[in-house]
Formats: C-alpha cells, sequence, structure tokens
C-alpha cells in the first residue's frame, strides 16, 4: 500500500513516516503543496495523509484540485483546526475522513485501515485469533474448545478486539464502539472493563492474547505471530 | 459658529456623522425662546396700537357729541361755537382737534385754525363718502388722521340739515407707536444675541456631565478597570447612565479577573505534564539505558502528552462554548435509553469498587439534545459520583418530565461535599478536596464542563449534599430542548 503524507511540520512527518513505515505502508514524503501536488501527479498513492495549513499551496486548495482532477484516491484530512465548519468543508470537498491534531497514531492507523478496507468484506460467521474462537451468529466465545461465559457487552468488547486483531485500539475508539460514549472523559472506565474480560479470556490461560499499550490503548493479537 | 466652537468639546470630539448634542440643544433652545419673545413682543405691540385707536376714537366720538350738543341746543349761539371750534380745539396740545361746521348749502360756519391745510371741506367729504362712522385719513404732509363726519338736522323738517367734520390728529398716537417699535425690534435683536448665548451656556452645562462620562471611559483601560464614574450630582438621566456604565465596568473587571485566573490556572495545569515530559527525557538522555528503561520514559511521556491532550481540548471547548452562537447538534433523543448506556459504561467500575449504580426512568422522557454533549455532561457526573462513593454506596440515575422541564438527576450516598465549597464547584480548575490530586480527580474542568453544556442547552444545574449522607446534582433542561 502506497502512503503520501504531505505535513509541512517535519517531526510530524518523521514520526508518521516512521509509523506507517512500521505498519507495513510504502511512504513517501511532501513537505509543502507544490511538491504534494507534484508527487500526486507522478505517484499512484491508495491514500493520501494531507495536512491543510501548508506553505505554498493549502490542503483545501489541493483536495479540490484532486477531486476535479477526477482522481478519486482517499484522502484523510489532519489538522490542528477543529471547528465544525472545517470538518465540514474538508467533508464536502470529498475528504474521506478528518483527523485533529493532537491525535493518538494508533487512532490514524485505524482510520487509515478502515479507509482502504473499504467497500467492507462480508464479516466472517467465526472469527479466529490462536486458540480464541468468536461465533459471531451464536454469540459464543470459546478458548482451547472451552466456553467462555461473557456478558453481552463483553462480547461486543472482545469481537472488536478480534476484528481489529493486532492494531492497537485507543480506549477512545473502544468507549465509542462498545458504549457509543463520544467523550473522553473517563477512559478508566475501559480499564475495568478490559481488566474483566482479561480475567475471563486471558487469566486462565498460558498464553496471553491482550496486551496493554502503556499510554495508547489495547491490542488482541497472537503473541507467537510476533 | 456655535457648531465650530462647541463641536471641539462636543462628546461625539467632531467624528462624522451626527450633529452634536449641544449643538442640537442650542439650535433648539434659540428657536424656541426667539419665537416666544417674537410673539410676546408682537403681541404687546398690537395690544398697545389696539389701545390707542380705541382711546382716540372715544375722544373723535366724545368731541362729536359736544359739538353736536352746543349747535342742537344753543343752536345761534355761534359764539359758543366759535369758542368750541376754533378756540378749545386749537388749544389742546396732545390730542389736537380738528372741527368744521358747515351749513346746508355747505358753507363753513366755522373751522378750527389750520384745519384747512389738510383736511379741506371737499376732501372731508370725498374721503367719508361711502363710509360709516370712524375713517382714517392720510395727510400728504404729517401726520394721518382720523376723523368722522356727522349729519345734524337743524328742525324736524329736514330741510335745513348743518354737517359736522370733526378730525384727530393722530402725530402723537404714531410717535408713542412708532417708540414702541424701536423697543421691539431692540428687544428682538437682543434676544437674536442673548438666546444663542445662553444656549450654549445651557446647553454646555447640560452636557458636561456626559462629557465627563466620556472623559471617565476614554480613560479606563484593562489595568484600570477598577475605576468608576461618579455618579452623585449628576442629573437623574446622565446618573442612570453612570450608573449602568458602572455595573457594566463591574461586570468587566470581574471577567477580567476571572479571565486572568483562569490563565494563570491553566499555566500552572500545562506546567505540571510538560515539566514530567522535559524532565523525564533529560534524565533519560543523560546517559545510556536500557530499552527497557528507555521504553519505560517514553510510555510515561506519552501519558503526559495524552493528559495534556485531554486538558487542551476540554479548555477549548470551554472556550468555543463561550463564543456566541448554536454549538448544539441537537436530536431526538430518548433520555432513558441515554441513562441505561451510561450505567452499562459505568457498571464494571462500579461493580469493582460495591457501589450500585441504577439507571430508573418512569414513562420515557425524550429531549431535543446533543447526544454527545449531554452524554458528555452526565457522564462527567456519574464519574464525580462514583470518585465520592466508596463500598456500600449507591448511585441513582433517574429522569422525569415535571411542569414543562425534564430534570435528570445524578443521586448518590457517598461522602458529600461541605456547605462552604458547594458554590465553587461548577468553578473551572477548582477541586473540593485539594488533596485530590490530578491522579483521581482530573484537571477540576469536569463539572464546569457539565455546567456548561447544561447552559448552551438552556438549562440549569443545580446541587445539593450533605456531608456524610451523598450528594444529588439535577440537569434540568427546559421541555423545548
Amino acid at each position: 500500500m502506497k502512503l503520501l503524507i504531505v505535513e509541512d511540520e517535519v517531526k510530524t512527518a518523521s514520526f508518521l513516516k516512521r509509523g506507517f513505515s512500521e505498519a507495513g505502508f510504502v511512504v513517501s514524503v511532501a513537505f509543502d503543496g507544490v511538491d504534494g501536488m507534484r508527487q500526486i501527479q507522478t505517484g499512484g498513492f491508495d491514500l493520501i495523509v494531507l495536512d491543510i495549513m501548508l506553505p505554498g499551496t493549502d490542503g483545501w486548495h489541493i483536495l479540490t484540485w484532486l477531486r476535479e482532477a477526477g482522481l478519486q484516491t482517499p484522502v484523510l484530512i489532519l489538522t490542528a483546526r477543529d471547528e465544525v465548519r472545517d470538518r465540514v468543508k474538508g467533508l464536502e470537498l470529498g475528504a474521506d475522513d478528518y483527523l485533529v491534531k493532537p491525535f493518538a497514531f494508533s487512532e490514524l492507523l485505524a482510520r487509515v485501515r478502515t479507509i482502504l478496507r473499504r467497500p467492507p468484506v462480508r464479516e466472517a460467521s467465526t472469527l479466529r485469533v490462536a486458540d480464541l474462537e468468536l461465533d459471531m451468529d451464536g454469540h459464543r466465545a470459546t478458548r482451547a474448545g472451552q466456553r467462555l461465559d461473557l456478558t453481552g457487552r463483553e462480547f461486543t468488547l472482545l469481537s472488536l478486539l478480534v476484528r481489529h486483531a493486532g492494531e492497537v485500539l485507543t480506549r477512545t475508539l473502544i468507549a465509542q464502539s462498545v458504549w457509543n460514549m463520544n467523550f473522553d472523559g473517563d477512559t478508566n472506565v475501559v480499564d475495568v472493563n478490559l481488566r474483566r474480560l482479561r480475567s475471563k479470556v486471558d487469566d486462565p490461560f498460558p498464553r496471553k492474547l491482550l496486551r496493554t499499550v502503556r499510554g495508547v490503548g489495547y491490542v488482541l493479537e497472537n503473541p507467537e505471530r510476533n | 459658529m456655535f457648531s465650530k466652537t462647541l463641536r471641539g468639546t462636543s462628546l461625539r470630539g467632531g467624528r462624522p456623522g451626527g450633529a452634536s448634542l449641544a449643538v442640537l440643544l442650542t439650535a433648539w433652545y434659540t428657536m424656541a425662546s426667539f419665537v416666544v419673545v417674537s410673539a410676546a413682543t408682537g403681541l404687546l405691540y398690537l395690544g398697545l396700537a389696539n389701545n390707542l385707536r380705541k382711546i382716540s376714537e372715544q375722544s373723535l366720538l366724545d368731541e362729536l357729541d359736544v359739538c353736536r350738543a352746543l349747535v342742537r341746543e344753543r343752536g345761534g349761539d355761534s359764539q359758543a361755537l366759535h369758542e368750541e371750534v376754533e378756540i378749545d380745539s386749537a388749544v389742546r396740545r396732545y390730542q389736537k382737534f380738528y372741527v368744521r361746521v358747515l351749513d346746508a348749502s355747505g358753507m363753513a360756519l366755522s373751522t378750527t385754525p389750520g384745519m384747512d391745510r389738510d383736511l379741506s371741506s371737499s376732501r372731508l367729504a370725498q374721503a367719508a363718502a361711502g363710509q360709516q362712522g370712524i375713517f382714517w385719513i392720510d395727510s400728504p404732509g404729517g401726520a394721518p388722521y382720523r376723523a368722522i363726519v356727522a349729519l345734524l338736522p337743524r328742525d324736524s323738517t329736514h330741510r335745513d340739515v348743518w354737517t359736522l367734520q370733526v378730525a384727530v390728529d393722530l402725530t402723537q398716537e404714531q410717535e408713542v407707536l412708532g417708540r414702541q417699535r424701536v423697543w421691539v425690534w431692540a428687544v428682538l435683536a437682543a434676544a437674536l444675541i442673548f438666546c444663542p448665548g445662553v444656549g450654549v451656556a445651557i446647553a454646555r452645562r447640560g452636557t458636561r456631565p456626559l462629557r465627563e462620562v466620556a472623559e471617565t471611559a476614554r480613560h479606563i483601560g484593562s489595568s484600570t478597570l477598577n475605576e468608576r464614574i461618579r455618579a452623585e450630582g449628576y442629573p437623574v438621566e446622565v446618573a442612570v447612565l453612570a450608573e449602568a456604565f458602572n455595573a457594566m465596568l463591574e461586570r468587566l473587571e470581574e471577567s477580567f479577573a476571572r479571565l486572568s485566573r483562569f490563565s494563570a490556572d491553566i499555566a500552572h495545569e500545562l506546567r505540571t505534564p510538560v515539566n514530567n515530559i522535559r524532565g523525564e527525557a533529560e534524565v533519560a538522555l543523560a546517559r545510556t539505558r536500557t530499552p527497557e528503561e528507555y521504553g519505560e520514559v517514553l510510555a510515561s511521556c506519552l501519558e503526559e502528552s495524552v493528559r495534556l491532550s485531554e486538558l487542551i481540548e476540554s479548555l477549548l471547548f470551554l472556550a468555543r462554548s463561550e463564543s456566541p452562537g448554536d454549538h448544539l447538534k441537537r436530536t431526538r433523543e430518548d433520555l432513558g435509553r441515554l441513562l441505561t448506556d451510561l450505567r452499562d459504561y459505568y457498571e464494571a467500575t462500579a461493580t469493582e469498587m460495591g457501589v450500585t449504580l441504577t439507571a430508573s426512568v418512569g414513562d420515557s422522557v425524550w429531549g431535543d439534545v446533543d447526544r454527545a454533549l449531554l452524554q458528555r455532561a452526565l457522564g462527567n457526573l456519574v464519574s464525580n459520583a462514583l470518585a465520592h462513593c466508596s463500598a456500600g454506596d449507591g448511585i441513582w440515575l433517574s429522569a422525569r418530565r415535571q411542569g414543562g422541564q425534564t430534570s435528570i438527576e445524578v443521586r448518590d450516598t457517598g461522602s458529600g461535599i461541605s456547605a462552604d465549597v458547594l458554590p465553587r464547584v461548577f468553578d473551572r480548575f477548582y477541586r473540593a478536596d485539594p488533596a485530590r490530586s490530578r491522579n483521581s480527580g482530573g484537571a477540576g474542568l469536569g463539572l464546569a464542563i457539565v455546567r456548561q453544556i447544561v447552559f448552551l442547552h438552556g438549562g440549569d444545574v443545580r446541587i445539593s449534599s450533605e456531608r456524610g449522607r451523598g450528594t444529588t446534582v439535577s440537569v434540568v433542561l427546559p421541555q423545548s430542548t
């Protein structure tokens, strides 16, 4: 997957490049709008991460130019401006998503993956990570053939983690997806729920699937894969 | 000329658009007083002229009566007639009368000396033709006359009819009126000079308090907001203005003070995490460490950054929600559902603490609210309640319709908040328990955000608490929301 990052702030561009590269993307960086447009013309990118405040020509202009040229490359806007009208403007101009600085890199990664995954593939009725198995139709989870006794929310939480296996999910994202809570208020509520889930999913078994990523969130992965 | 002299000191400072109040006042005052003076002197003059005319007419008729009586009663006594007509009339100085008696053939029997100069018999007869009673007659050389011509039958046969021609010289009357006119013009001229002068003085005096208010206002800057306008001694209208102005200053000063306190608080809150990041990174880089140690430092820095981000987000939210404009994305929501969702979210935490968390909604309660914001507000309240609870306590969430309002209540049986700090718990950066560090209590913005969200919805938030008995927070939203 080829990714173009148009970002004038050197440090930001640098950590974005490293993060995306380590996540398996091929990354190019443009430090100003003009260079960005030149690279877009030559490049064949699968997705563009676009900053709005750029020297030379700004992100709005690049986005407009891109869509007028008939290019359907997905664009994720990255900016420190989060006025509602800016968001609306971005989406109206044909951006696929909008993320406000400061953000968690894992959140950006998750959103990029979501955009690239569209249109959604039909979800399998059985999800598997190592010896953990989720029967999505029957709302049943088993590990090593043993039935796990989960509440409804716990099952939703586990299936979210399994569906995004290998991706770090932020507490905010988890609160949004599982409880429909749209605020960052008290995210240690998520920690409590994860702890309870862990006590059922991981504690009885020697191989631990759930991992806490300090300062970021949680990831469910098969430890033997890494 | 007034506009020029007054403009310089006028309230508007000579800015374009709109005349100076002082100039307007002067103009109106001048116009009004000049009209009054003109009307008064004019009426006095007309009254005088009228009176003088009546007096001369009365005298004329008197004289006529005297002559008529003389002729009628002492018909043949030409001596008496002669005395009256030629001597008496001639010697009067103030009102000079002229009398001529004509016999039936038109011959002058007796004439006051000098009468022929201006008032010949034929001229009078001509002027009298077609006029009843007293008439006015000009003289070519001097003053006009008022005159009357009367027939005087000498016997019952009406064949011997004499004619009496009586005239009064109006020189004196005209002189009096002339002097009066001079006076009138003098008064008007004086008024023309005097009125604007007085007008300017009055207008200046009247607008002086305004200028003083303006002067004070001009001097007040952000650092001198404690200054006030002294409203005493001013007329009521200006005093009202000054009081309103002072009240505004009061509010400004208060919000300035709050703002600077707020800025200081922000700086303080930002300083701590920044200091942690800086210090940890600096110490970590001082010498070579194991990868695990680096990982630990980075993780800690990340946590501090997240804390900073959250703080910035909260501050931005508060700042933005105070700027005017509608910030809400209202949708029709089942508030009961909102509460059960919240209960589900916090249930695990509550259970771990040994606290029972219950959501009860009677009939379904709906409202047009911004779901995300209201969720955030109520989430903060539940989170706050949990922080005050310990094992065995309970938290109840309820929503009900009450009159024209919707009331959402978060009640707990936790430790409660003491009465002296209760009014301040909604203030920014206020922590009821100073010992509770940020680790447990956040930055102290939670309840401030709650209040702001409820205000945005046009509602009100109330808190009641008793030490050791628990706390109840009610969010009251108007029905329309």
